[in-house]
Order: C-alpha cells, then sequence, then structure tokens
C-alpha cells in the first residue's frame, strides 16, 4: 500500500484535523476552559507562575543558596510538573505539525525577552498569580482581587505596547539583526518531526502512569499540561494577544477565544464551589476559597500593571512563555529564564518588605458572592465578559483604539 | 511570471508580535497597489497575516514554504 493511501485514510484524515492548520483560538479556550474545570476538579484551578517558581527554587536548590533545601522537588510539585508537561506537550504539538524549529532571534530580541520575564516574575509574586491564576483561573473563582488584577494587566499592556511602537520607531535595529534556525521541519526531510512527537507522547504517557500508583493526582495534571500544552499551541492560544491585539491590529479572535475559555470556565467553577464538588476532608469554605488570593486591591493592582507589562514585552504571559518554549522560540526560552531566576528573588527579599509595609485592609481574599450571592457574582463576571466582547467586536470594526 | 516585488520584510527568528507590527508598519509605507515580499518563521504569522489581510482589505497574494522552515508571504497593498 502506497504512503499516499494511507494518509487519505480516515485515521490520516483525523490526524490532518489536529495537525494540518491552526485551531480556531475560541476551540482551544473551550478546551482549556474544561480542562481547567477538571483541575478543579481533582484538586484546584489551573496556574502557571506558581510552577516556573517551583523550577527557580530547584535551580537555587541544587546551587545551593537562598536556604531552599526545604523547597518541593519538581518531580512532586503538582504545579511545577503541570508547567514541564505543558512545555512538552507544545513540543509534542509543534512536531506533529513540524512546527518546531530553534528560532533565534537576533540580540535585542532576546534581551526583550529576558526584561520582559524578568517583570512578570515581580508582577506574578507581587500580585500573586498571573494571567491564568489570578484571570483565566481567578475570575471564573469569582475573586474580586481578579477583577482589579486584570484591570492592572490592561493598563501594564497599554503601556508597554506604546513601548514597542516607539522602539520599532526610533531603534529599528533593536529588533533586526542575524537569526538563525535549526531543526526545522520544512518538506521531506522533516518528517522526522511526527516520529519524535509520537515517542515523545508515549513517553508522557509511561511517566504519568508510573505515578498511578501512589499518586494520581499527579498522573492527570502531568496528562492534562500535556493537552494543554498542545491544545495551546495548535490554537496559538494567547493571553497576551487577547488584551493587546485589540490596541494593536485591532483583531478580535485572540480575545473572544480567551473569554470563550473563560466562561466555560465560570460554569464549571461554580457548579464545583457551589455544591462543594471534591471538597473531601477539607472545610467547605476553603474549597469555596479556592484561588481567590489575598491581593484586593493594592497587590492585584500593582502586580497586574508589572505583570502586563513583562507579558508584551517578552511575547507571552507565563503560559505563552511555557508552550512558546516548547515549539523552539528562543526568545521565550530567555523570557521563561528571566521568571524562574527572579521569580524566588522576588519571592524571598522584594516583596516581604513591600508588603510589610501595606495595611492589611488593602490585601485581602475578596469573594464576591460573599457580597452579591452566587446569581450576582456569577452575573457581575458574565457582564464583564459580555462587555469586553462587545469592546473588542465594535473595535474591531470601527479600529478607534487599534495602532494600525 | 514571476511577481514584482517592490519591498522585501525580513521577521526570521522574531516571535508575536513583532512580525505583525512591523508588517503593519511596512504596509502603512507603500503606495497602493506595491508588492511586499515577507519572510517569517514565527508559525503564528501563518494565522495571523490571512486573518490581517481580510481584515484591512489588502491582498495576500501568495503563501509558500521555502527552505529551512521559512514562510514566504507576498501581500499588495490595497
Amino acid at each position: 500500500m502506497s504512503e499516499k493511501t494511507k494518509e487519505t485514510g480516515v485515521l490520516g484524515q483525523l490526524f490532518k484535523t489536529f495537525f494540518a492548520k491552526h485551531w480556531p483560538v475560541w476551540v482551544g479556550g473551550i478546551v482549556l476552559g474544561t480542562l481547567n474545570i477538571l483541575l478543579f476538579a481533582i484538586k484546584s484551578p489551573w496556574g502557571a507562575s506558581g510552577g516556573i517558581n517551583n523550577f527557580g527554587e530547584n535551580v537555587y536548590r541544587l546551587i545551593g543558596i537562598f536556604g531552599l533545601e526545604s523547597s518541593t522537588h519538581l518531580s512532586a510539585s503538582f504545579y511545577g510538573m503541570l508547567c514541564l508537561f505543558l512545555v512538552i506537550g507544545s513540543f509534542i504539538g509543534a512536531l506533529l505539525s513540524k512546527e518546531f524549529a530553534l528560532r533565534i532571534p537576533p540580540k535585542g530580541e532576546l534581551i526583550k525577552g529576558f526584561i520582559g520575564g524578568g517583570l512578570m516574575a515581580l508582577g506574578a509574586t507581587f500580585g500573586i498569580g498571573c494571567t491564568i491564576g489570578a484571570f483565566f483561573s481567578g475570575m471564573p473563582a469569582m475573586s474580586g482581587g481578579a477583577i482589579i488584577f486584570t484591570i492592572g494587566l490592561f493598563l501594564g499592556v497599554i503601556v508597554a505596547l506604546k513601548y514597542l511602537m516607539w522602539e520599532m520607531e526610533k531603534f529599528p535595529g533593536f529588533s533586526s539583526g542575524k537569526s538563525y534556525i535549526f531543526l526545522a521541519g520544512t518538506g521531506k526531510s522533516g518528517n522526522w518531526q511526527k516520529w519524535a512527537g509520537w515517542i515523545a507522547l508515549i513517553i508522557t504517557f509511561i511517566i504519568a502512569y508510573q505515578y498511578s500508583g501512589g499518586n494520581k493526582v499527579m498522573t492527570w495534571f502531568i496528562i492534562i499540561g500535556m493537552l494543554m500544552g498542545l491544545i495551546s499551541q495548535r490554537s496559538r492560544f494567547c493571553i497576551v494577544k487577547a488584551f493587546r491585539d485589540p490596541f494593536m491590529t485591532g483583531e478580535a479572535d485572540g480575545s473572544v477565544g480567551v473569554m470563550a475559555g473563560l466562561f466555560i470556565g465560570l460554569f464549571g467553577f461554580t457548579i464545583i464551589k457551589y455544591f462543594g464538588v471534591g471538597v473531601g476532608d477539607i472545610a467547605l469554605r476553603t474549597r469555596e476559597m479556592t484561588w481567590v488570593f489575598p491581593h484586593f486591591f493594592f497587590r492585584a493592582i500593582i502586580g497586574g500593571f508589572v505583570f502586563g507589562l513583562g507579558m508584551t514585552i517578552a511575547g507571552g504571559c507565563a503560559v505563552g512563555t511555557l508552550w512558546r518554549v516548547g515549539e523552539g522560540q528562543i526568545k521565550l526560552w530567555a523570557s521563561a529564564l528571566g521568571f524562574l531566576i527572579i521569580s524566588p528573588i522576588s519571592k524571598l527579599f522584594i516583596v516581604p518588605p513591600i508588603v510589610a509595609a501595606i495595611p492589611q485592609s488593602w490585601d485581602f481574599k475578596n469573594y464576591l458572592p460573599d457580597y452579591l450571592g452566587y446569581a450576582g457574582a456569577f452575573a457581575l463576571v458574565t457582564l464583564i465578559i459580555l462587555i469586553w466582547y462587545v469592546f473588542v467586536k465594535w473595535n474591531e470594526k470601527t479600529g478607534k483604539f487599534s495602532a494600525y | 511570471m514571476e511577481t514584482k516585488v517592490d519591498q522585501t520584510l525580513d521577521c526570521k527568528g522574531l516571535s508575536c508580535p513583532m512580525p505583525m507590527m512591523k508588517l503593519a508598519k511596512a504596509v502603512k509605507g507603500l503606495k497602493s497597489g506595491e508588492v511586499l515580499e515577507m519572510l517569517g518563521t514565527d508559525p503564528g504569522t501563518k494565522s495571523d497575516l490571512p486573518r490581517w489581510c481580510n481584515k484591512t482589505g489588502n491582498t495576500l497574494l501568495d503563501e509558500s514554504e521555502l527552505s529551512g522552515g521559512v514562510s514566504r508571504f507576498l501581500i499588495q497593498k490595497k
């Protein structure tokens, strides 16, 4: 049987559906929102900055500085492993679609990646969360702080976008120059990527299975992490894009994709919290307060702003950085490095003295249902998503707030 | 017949959002009917660029894969 006949078979068609073209962002958003609900059902919702911080702590533990000997080993950290397998999932998605390549950008871009990553680390440690924990999961968790963090993100994105446009006008050489591409999968000679993708997928399942004896939750964190990376890579799911593009090219598709995921998440999270699904031995109140962080309002607004600056300069938020690491974008390797190096330092030395100086009334857990009831909180978050939708769609048509 | 290229924009190695920002700026500087050749390696451009052309009314004349993971796009200004 010829190779061609095999390709047009039903399995070949199925493969093409997933890996020949990018998925619409809203499909990615809906699936990621659903996986986020599953994570919450088995333990707690999606987060990314905590996992990257764990990477950093492990690096410092190996070097033997900052007294982090008691930090959780990567192999035992749920969110560390979730992030690691998110990178691997994106690597698998890129290989199976022959989109993997080591892409080394001009020097200026590497510097921006590193600085952006460092700023994200500062924002995430001060604001308690990133675009995932304090936004994509925080909003569905009906946290008042998440709304404030989101406002901070918007402000940070707008300021950093202005900077990028200024830099492109005044110093175009900063993002130009020599670049290098290695291991690209173009043409028939790139078919090794598909084989490598299948092998990495099988290895992932073997590792997940290894945990199934004593740590079933970790098994599922590994599998869901891998799927999240693969789906993000295939659908180009990117929260920076959702915030930035309406102000840049006016595109609304990325924003709508994120909104789809937010709304699905809101549905699932509300059910889990309202009925105490997966409450186990902990108090119902603890389950309700999951992913409601003590950052309302000061830490949320400042953290969100700094994080927004960082992710726009880097070109990827915590998760956008991770999945671009998996497809071989070296700028985002620099960003991940900046994030993981700065995060533990910020957590240990920068955040504590500032927090000690802030009155407690500036930083508390604001759970919207406590003030508005479940129906009111659900309606408020829905209304915010709806207003955002109307804004980006209107702006897409009129271009009122778009730079280009 | 090979399309006449008026300007080439090299975005190889760059990741989102730089290719789209540079592209939007470069197209702004062209005269109506002129053609821009863009070379890029960010997989995201393959989805972003057609959408942007669709929205702005510029025409994506051609999209092809060169060796070494480089995509080549030809865009004609409205």
